[in-house]
Parts: C-alpha cells; structure tokens; sequence
C-alpha cells in the first residue's frame, strides 16, 4: 500500500524525465480550465453538467497515446471504490442516487487531474502557479514536499527493513519498539534537513533565490483561444443546468 | 433490431446465449492469434462506427423504425471475428448504459447482430469479391450485397425468436407469456422493413464509410503495425457522425418488436402478456439516450460521445495487453 502511494506521488515528476512535447495550449489556461471544471462538477446539484464533462474527458482520454491512458486509468479505480464504499449507507438509508453521483464527480474530478498531469509537464504546472501570482513560497513548498516525500519515505523504509533483519530472533518489549520508532525518524530527521542544506546550496550556486519564473515564450494559437471560450461556456452551462 | 428484455422466454434467452458463446470464443482466440493488436485497437473505432449506426433510427410508414448496424462494414475491415467481438461490446455498452436492448436477451442480440449478421455478410462479400481490396468498384458491390443479405439474415433470426414464444410459452388461459406475435406476424413484420428501407439504410451506411475510408484513410487495410491507426479524416468522420445523431430523434414511433410494457397492449395484442408485465427491467444511467433535464438532441450528442469514447478506450486497452504479450513471448 505504502509502495502504491509512494509511486503515485513520485510519478507526479518521473514523468517529466521522458522527452515531453510542450503543451500545444497555454499551460495556465489549461490549468484554470481544469481547476474550474472539479469546481462546478462538486457544485452542481444534479448529474447533468457533471456527465456532460465526463463525456468530454473520456473522449480526450480515448485519444491519448497508450502509455499514458492507461497511466490515466490506473489512478482511477482506487479513489472511485473508496468513495463508494462511503456512501454506501446513502443506499441503505434509501439514497442510491446520491451514492452514484458522488461517485460520478469524484471520478470525474480524479479524471481531470491525471489527464491534465499527463498533458502538461510538473515544470508547466509550477510555471502556472508563477502565473497565477500565487506565492512563490507555496509553489516551492509544493514542489520541495513532492520531491522530498518520495526520497524521504524509501529512506524510512531502508532503515525500518535494516532495523527488522537487525531484531530477527530477538524478543522486543513495546517501550523499545517505541524508541526504535523514535530512532527512525530522528534519523530520517536528521537526514532530511542535512538534504535540505544541501539543496539550499546547490540551488544558491544555480541562482536560484525561491523565486518561480517561467521562461518559456508560449505563442498565443487558435487553441489557446478556443480554450479561453470554455470558461465562459462552461459557465453559462452550469448555471442553465 | 435490439430485443428488449421480456421479449423472449429466460429459456430462450440461454439457448441463444449458449449458441452464440462458442463464436465469442473463437473469435477470441482467432483476434489474438491473427490480428495485430493496433488492428485490435481499431476494433474500437468499428465499434464506434456500428454503435453510432444503432443509433440513427430511420422511420418507415406504418410508424415502426430501424436502423442500420455496421457488423458486414467491420468484417470486411478487420475480419468477421473482429466484427462478431466489436458488434458485441457496441451491443453490451448499449444494454448495460443506455437500456437499448436487454440484459437478459443480450446472447440473443449478439447472436443475431454479432454473429449471422457480419459472417453472412463477409461470406457473401468474399462471394463476390474473392480478391477483396484489389478492384474499388466490385469490392463496394460486394460489400452493399453483403451487407444487405447480413442484415436481412440476422432480422430473419430476429423474426423466429419473436415468433416461435407464442407456440412455446403460454399461460393457462392460453395468452402467451412473452412476445405475443407468432411467426405468421414477426416474419412479415421484421423482413418487411429489413428488405425495403433498413437494408437499403445498411447498405448506404457500409458503402459509403468503406468508400471513405479506402479513399481517405488507405493504410487501414495495410498489413503494416505502422501504417494502421485512426488516421484525422476517421477522426473527422466520426465526429460528423456523433454530431449528426439527433437526426435518429426526427424519425416518431418504436421499432417492430422493442415496444415497452405500457405500449404492447395497443400494437394489437389487446392485452400485456404477464411474463412482460412481471419480468426483468434494469434501470440504465441514460435509458434510451436521454437525460432528464437536457433536451433530447444534447442527450443522444452526449450519449454517442460517451458510447465512442468508451468503446475506443477498451479496445485500445486490449490491444495495449496483447501488445505486451506480444513482445514478452518474442523475448
């Protein structure tokens, strides 16, 4: 399970070590387009607006290359099976609907997310935030945390296999099992903010100073334009439904 | 030509089901030998096409409607086996989301739109045309034949099912339990439509998309992995084709033998035969392509977006597994 998580949020940036064209749309668009369509998916009131997006989305999804479809399709059965075992008393108190609705915007909204991830690179989605104008120190926490989860969590899992082949045969009471706890993680500890000096440094000697700036010239196409239009009708729709 | 559930007996149903199993099988097994599994991803794309030419219901005089089905186009594109396993998930996407056809009946469907409808057309084709591919105009002869003697083949089958209930399964006061028109009614009733405007509507849909596609989109038929693919002018096709379903909503009245309950009672039969009024009903997430709330033309646009999509997305998954087993048994 832990392993599953652990690929799951290191897959976030792996990707971006495969050569990856650049976005054909404009990266923050693409992303307010994202963010807006969860947003009115968990708002709306009823299933219209909500299957009207999921019909869009599988039909962007069926034209994806494979690799990345079934990436896509992968993330998906997880969250929709612990959202519907949930609401799963909504059916015995006489709801079934609400269960699959429920269900039906988490999917979608898990739908939008892994398909935007895998159109755009982790690089363009920071760039976005720069953006936005959200802080830079958000965005650096963001990518610190994606980055450093991953490393951080396999360092704990070596040092708890080393302790558990070290403890073979020998009978551990449960106050040293706490303080062997202990040690793992003042250890990870420990390691973790020596990898933060260290990152610190070698961000200084790139110049970096925290600040997220995006360099690339992005030119403004007619996708770029038909894309800006779906706010505006995504919008008008959620309100007539 | 969907046969709704309650139409036939549960007997019937398995009987059909149990026939039409051993062609899934060999079908199956001749798709993973044969067909190169990019071909297995464009079964897909045939799927797409049959699934969006279910949903174009032309009218015919009397109120009944029809439509075409595709299952003679796939066959000769990609094999009559490719075509019996496409036409099959066209039919349980339509079943099991848009209550188009039963659950119950399903084998029987698949039976007859599956299986008797893409081999009989294929065979005929191949009748001929023996050398398919090599002459454009005996090939598209060929395929408006074969595609005409499938449908009318597969709606005969359709016919008998109907029409032998009455003679097989009957309540104590002698009404029968299920469809209530013997062979004397369906016969006449299903091939009058299907050898007159629905296998004329067939022919029309296989030739004219088999004529685009050797036109526009060649490397279909090319042996070769890296030719083979949903070229843009199939992507084009496909989108006219779903944009232009709500023309399936001008054409009023129910299809000969897929009434509901409340309306079976009026088509002649003076009364509702029990083993309908008591059977089996599922109830789908967008029965007969519509959503409460939405018009009807944005509903049947939406339901034929998400049928396409759907169906592109399991076969290209399927070809992505025999890809890989593929390339696992080469190493």
């Amino acid at each position: 399970m832990t392993d599953r998580i652990l690929r799951l949020i290191s897959g976030i940036i792996d990707n971006d070590t495969r050569y990856r064209k650049d976005s054909k749309v404009l990266p923050v668009l693409r992303m307010l387009v994202s963010i807006l369509a969860i947003i009115l998916c968990a708002c709306s009131s009823n299933a219209i607006f909500v299957i009207t997006v999921l019909a869009v989305e599988l039909m962007h999804l069926a034209f994806l290359p494979t690799h990345s479809m079934t990436r896509v399709l992968k993330r998906l059965p997880l969250p929709v099976i612990f959202t519907m075992i949930i609401m799963l008393p909504a059916v015995f108190l006489g709801n079934p609907r609400t269960m699959l609705t429920v269900t039906m915007k988490v999917l979608v909204s898990i739908l939008i997310l892994a398909i935007m991830n895998e159109d755009l690179s982790w690089k363009e989605i920071t760039g976005s935030f720069s953006q936005l104008h959200l802080p830079d120190v958000f965005t650096m926490t963001l990518d610190m945390t994606v980055r450093f989860l991953t490393i951080l969590s396999r360092l704990c899992q070596t040092i708890h296999e080393a302790y558990i082949l070290r403890a073979v045969s020998v009978h551990r009471q449960d106050k040293s099992r706490m303080q062997a706890a202990g040690g793992i993680l003042g250890t990870v500890f420990l390691k973790s903010s020596r990898m933060s000096e260290e990152t610190t440094e070698a961000m200084e000697c790139r110049c970096f100073n925290g600040t997220y700036r995006n360099f690339t010239r992005h030119k403004l196409s007619v996708y770029d334009i038909l894309y800006a239009c779906i706010i505006p009708l995504m919008i008008v729709f959620f309100i007539i439904t | 030509m969907h046969i709704p559930d309650n139409y036939l007996s549960p007997q019937t149903c398995a009987v059909m089901t149990a026939a039409v199993v051993p062609a899934w099988i060999v079908s199956v097994n001749k798709i993973k030998k044969e067909l190169p599994p990019k071909k297995v991803a464009m079964m897909g794309v045939g799927a797409a096409f049959s699934f969006l030419g279910m949903m174009f219901n032309i009218p015919l005089p009397g109120g009944t409607t029809g439509h075409a089905v595709g299952g003679t186009l796939i066959a000769l594109l990609l094999g009559p086996y490719a075509s019996c396993i496409s036409v099959s998930v066209a039919l349980l996407l339509q079943a099991l989301i848009f209550g188009d056809g039963g659950i119950l009946s399903f084998g029987a469907n698949c039976f007859n739109m599956a299986f008797v409808l893409p081999f009989v057309g294929y065979a005929v084709a191949h009748v001929i045309s023996p050398h398919f591919g090599t002459n454009k105009k005996r090939d598209l002869v060929a395929a408006g034949a074969g595609s005409y003697i499938g449908i009318n083949a597969a709606a005969f089958c359709a016919a008998v099912e109907f029409g032998i209930q009455p003679m097989l399964f009957r309540d104590s006061a002698g009404n029968a339990l299920y469809c209530p028109y013997g062979l004397n009614v369906s016969i006449p009733s299903m091939m009058a439509g299907h050898l007159t405007i629905f296998g004329l509507a067939e022919v029309v849909f296989t030739v004219a998309i088999l004529a685009f596609v050797m036109k526009a989109a060649p490397g279909f038929f090319s042996e070769k992995k890296e030719e083979a693919g949903v070229s843009l002018s199939l992507k084009v096709l496909l989108g006219a084709l779903i944009v232009a379903t709500p023309l399936g909503l001008i054409a009023e009245g129910t299809a000969w033998g897929e009434w509901g309950t409340d309306e079976i009672a009026e088509t002649g039969a003076g009364y509702t035969p029990r083993g309908m009024a008591d059977g089996f009903s599922l109830q789908s997430l967008l029965p007969d392509y519509s959503l409460k709330g939405l018009p009807d033309w944005t509903a049947y646009i939406l339901s034929a977006v998400i049928g396409v999509a759907v169906l592109i997305i399991v076969f290209r998954l399927i070809g992505a597994v025999l890809g890989r087993r593929e390339e696992t048994e080469t190493v």
